[in-house]
């Protein structure tokens, strides 16, 4: 016997154009829909491992002086500020604190790097407490420099990667002329720690004459201790400035917020679009196929079962273009996590647009609930239809 | 007449869309990915395409690798030539090449190619401005990390490598630093930087044969 799903289907394609566009329109819908939800988790989720992979949720420096690499190199190893390392221990006895750790960095001036040189920049770090907040570390070759004291180096892949070193090779500090032996070879890590060449904090401070002297210092925070009562605290010492990587990321997750308000809508004026597409579709069969539902009616079949016909036709559609639309949305994630980023002023690294398994069922829902809600007038029309009107109009055709 | 679609056009419909699915699934989701190996470009190619080549009024930016021209055949050939093994870990079959095609108008002069090479202290980065038959028209040491590196940057020591040609190298031996012929006649300006000399000598050697199975072996072709 022939089921009311082999029916629906048959009728779907009988008109073969249309019902293929009106997928289409829902694919469509559903790509944009899944595509945006994926990236609305998937930046959220990259934000955060870059923040996290910073190893620390707070940054004391001295005013003025640059907290990070980048910005340090672009102001050509200058600006420098320096605070007493003595702070360390003020900070480490604050209550909220887990882990404390000082950094030095220092930049010289390399003649030899292009035709006008270029700076080549330093983080003198402590090997005992450095390590633990950057505990997502992998060394490629090699391991931590054990010795405050020593002439040794560990470096981000892409600097051992410039300059071609192993474990065991010698790297020379221009301007300085000091040598260091390579001890460890870091794996890539997708952040600023890649070009970075870390050496023993003492070694970096006994060279450019800065003994307990720091640039930075990273707080690690307990966990499930709010950090902004320490803020506070800290914002209390003189001379210091204070980065909280927890705001950079709420400041940045707002600016992104209205941007994916405004996508959002656009998503919804489609899906809104793709439903009126379906009603017009479904309703449009209905008319097109009065006098064979008349019929049917007459042969037995109750508005219910015309009801749940039509309904599955609805169903059908929305099934098929959902579906189409999310596995577009799976292949073409990767293009569309290059188009935001060549849109948006920072896209944190990792995959911006995540589509998972939760996400795909969800859309899938979503989709199908819409389609169900379109499918109500056209299928309750149809089952409305009364089949002495439907004959009559045949006769009169 | 329509067409009744039978199994076996079915098949076909369906290994087209497979396939037209699977092509960018492999291309986005498989090429992306993947970390290259560092190549050596010019800081400031418009610069110094216009420094090595001051005759160009344009260039063209081409990207190749051992792995893509030739593979591990190619990469044995490449390595045979130089009379040493690629060795260390950036020193790859996948490293890629970046090759300046050098225009005067809308001729061809020339080609500019830079090569990375381990040094004492660091890496060391040897480009060469070669004419369409692959004879040396300007060395440049880009980068080095050297108490010694001005004298090997210096023009003067560059000057010595004009007008030679990959013949010239096959008299030198890489991994004894013995000369004949011509490059016998190159002068080390800090011999306190043996290793470094010998660095910049060996990057040069591989630049050439490099350069003559990715470009002029195809164009004797």
């Amino acid at each position: 016997m022939i089921t009311k799903f082999q029916v629906a289907y048959k009728n779907l394609f009988r008109k073969k154009i249309r019902t293929i566009l009106t997928i289409v329109g829902i694919a469509l819908s559903s790509w944009v829909l899944v595509s945006l939800l994926g990236f609305n988790q998937g930046y959220e989720r990259a934000l955060s491992k870059d923040i996290d992979n910073m190893g620390f949720q707070l940054m004391i420096m001295a005013k003025g002086c640059p907290y990070e690499a980048a910005t340090m190199m672009l102001k050509g190893g200058t600006g420098l500020r320096y605070m007493d390392e003595s702070m360390l221990s003020k900070v480490a006895q604050e209550p909220e604190v887990d882990k404390v750790t000082p950094i030095l960095m220092a930049a010289v001036f390399d003649p030899n790097k292009g035709e006008s040189g270029g700076v080549a920049g330093y983080f003198g770090v402590d090997p005992k407490t450095f390590p633990e907040m950057k505990t997502y570390f992998r060394f490629r070759q090699g391991g931590w420099f054990k010795d405050l004291d020593a002439y040794e180096a560990v470096m981000g892949y892409e600097a051992a990667e410039l300059e071609q070193r192993e474990v065991g090779d010698m790297i020379l500090m221009p301007e300085k002329n000091i040598q260091f032996k390579v001890v460890g070879i870091l794996d890539r890590t997708g952040t600023q720690d890649d070009g970075t060449i870390f050496v023993p904090l003492r070694t970096l401070q006994k060279i450019f004459d800065k003994n307990h002297q720091i640039t930075t210092i990273g707080i690690k925070i307990k966990k499930g201790v709010d950090s902004a009562p320490l803020e506070e605290k800290l914002y209390q010492l003189p001379d210091v400035q204070i980065v909280s990587l927890a705001q950079v990321k709420e400041t940045i997750m707002k600016l992104i917020s209205t941007a994916k308000v405004m996508v959002l809508s656009i998503a919804l004026i489609a899906i809104l679009i793709a439903m009126v597409g379906v009603i017009n579709t479904i309703l449009t069969s209905v008319w097109e196929r009065f006098q064979e539902i008349g019929i049917l009616k007459t042969i037995g079949a109750m508005p219910g079962d015309i009801f749940r016909l039509i309904w599955m036709e609805t169903l059908i559609l929305c099934l098929a273009g959902g579906t189409v639309g999310i596995i577009l949305a799976l292949i073409l994630a990767r293009l569309t996590d290059i188009l935001i980023r060549s849109v948006l002023p920072y896209a944190p690294t990792g995959g911006l647009v995540v589509i998972d398994g939760k996400l795909v069922l969800v859309t899938l829902a979503v989709i199908l609930g819409i389609g169900l809600i379109s499918g109500l007038y056209p299928a309750w029309k149809a089952g409305r239809i009364r089949p002495l009107e439907a004959i009559r109009r045949e006769v009169s055709g | 007449m329509r067409e009744k679609l039978s199994p076996s056009n079915a098949t076909t419909i369906f290994r087209r869309i497979s396939t037209a699915i699977a092509v960018p699934f492999f291309i986005f989701y498989l090429c992306g990915p993947l970390w290259a190996a560092v190549g050596c470009d010019l800081n400031d190619p418009d610069r110094d395409v216009e420094r090595l080549f001051p005759e160009s009024t344009s260039y063209r930016t081409i990207y190749t690798s051992i792995q893509q021209k030739g593979g591990d055949k190619l990469m044995q050939k490449v390595e045979k030539r130089l009379g040493d093994k690629f060795h260390g870990l950036y020193e790859t079959i996948d490293v890629p090449y970046t090759i300046y095609e050098i225009y005067n108008n809308k001729k061809k002069i020339g080609y500019i190619h830079g090569v990375n090479q381990k040094g004492q202290f660091g890496g060391i980065q040897v480009f060469l401005a070669l004419d369409l038959d692959g004879r040396i028209k300007a060395f440049y040491i880009q980068k080095m990390t050297s108490q010694y590196a001005s004298k090997l940057r210096d023009t003067k020591f560059g000057r010595q490598f004009i007008g030679l040609t990959l013949r010239d190298f096959d008299g030198y031996d890489v991994l004894t630093g013995r000369a004949s012929g011509k490059t016998e006649q190159i002068r080390n300006p800090a011999p306190e930087a043996e290793g470094d000399f010998r660095a910049a000598l060996r990057a040069t050697k591989k630049n050439l044969i490099l350069m003559d199975e990715f470009v002029y072996s195809d164009q004797h072709q």
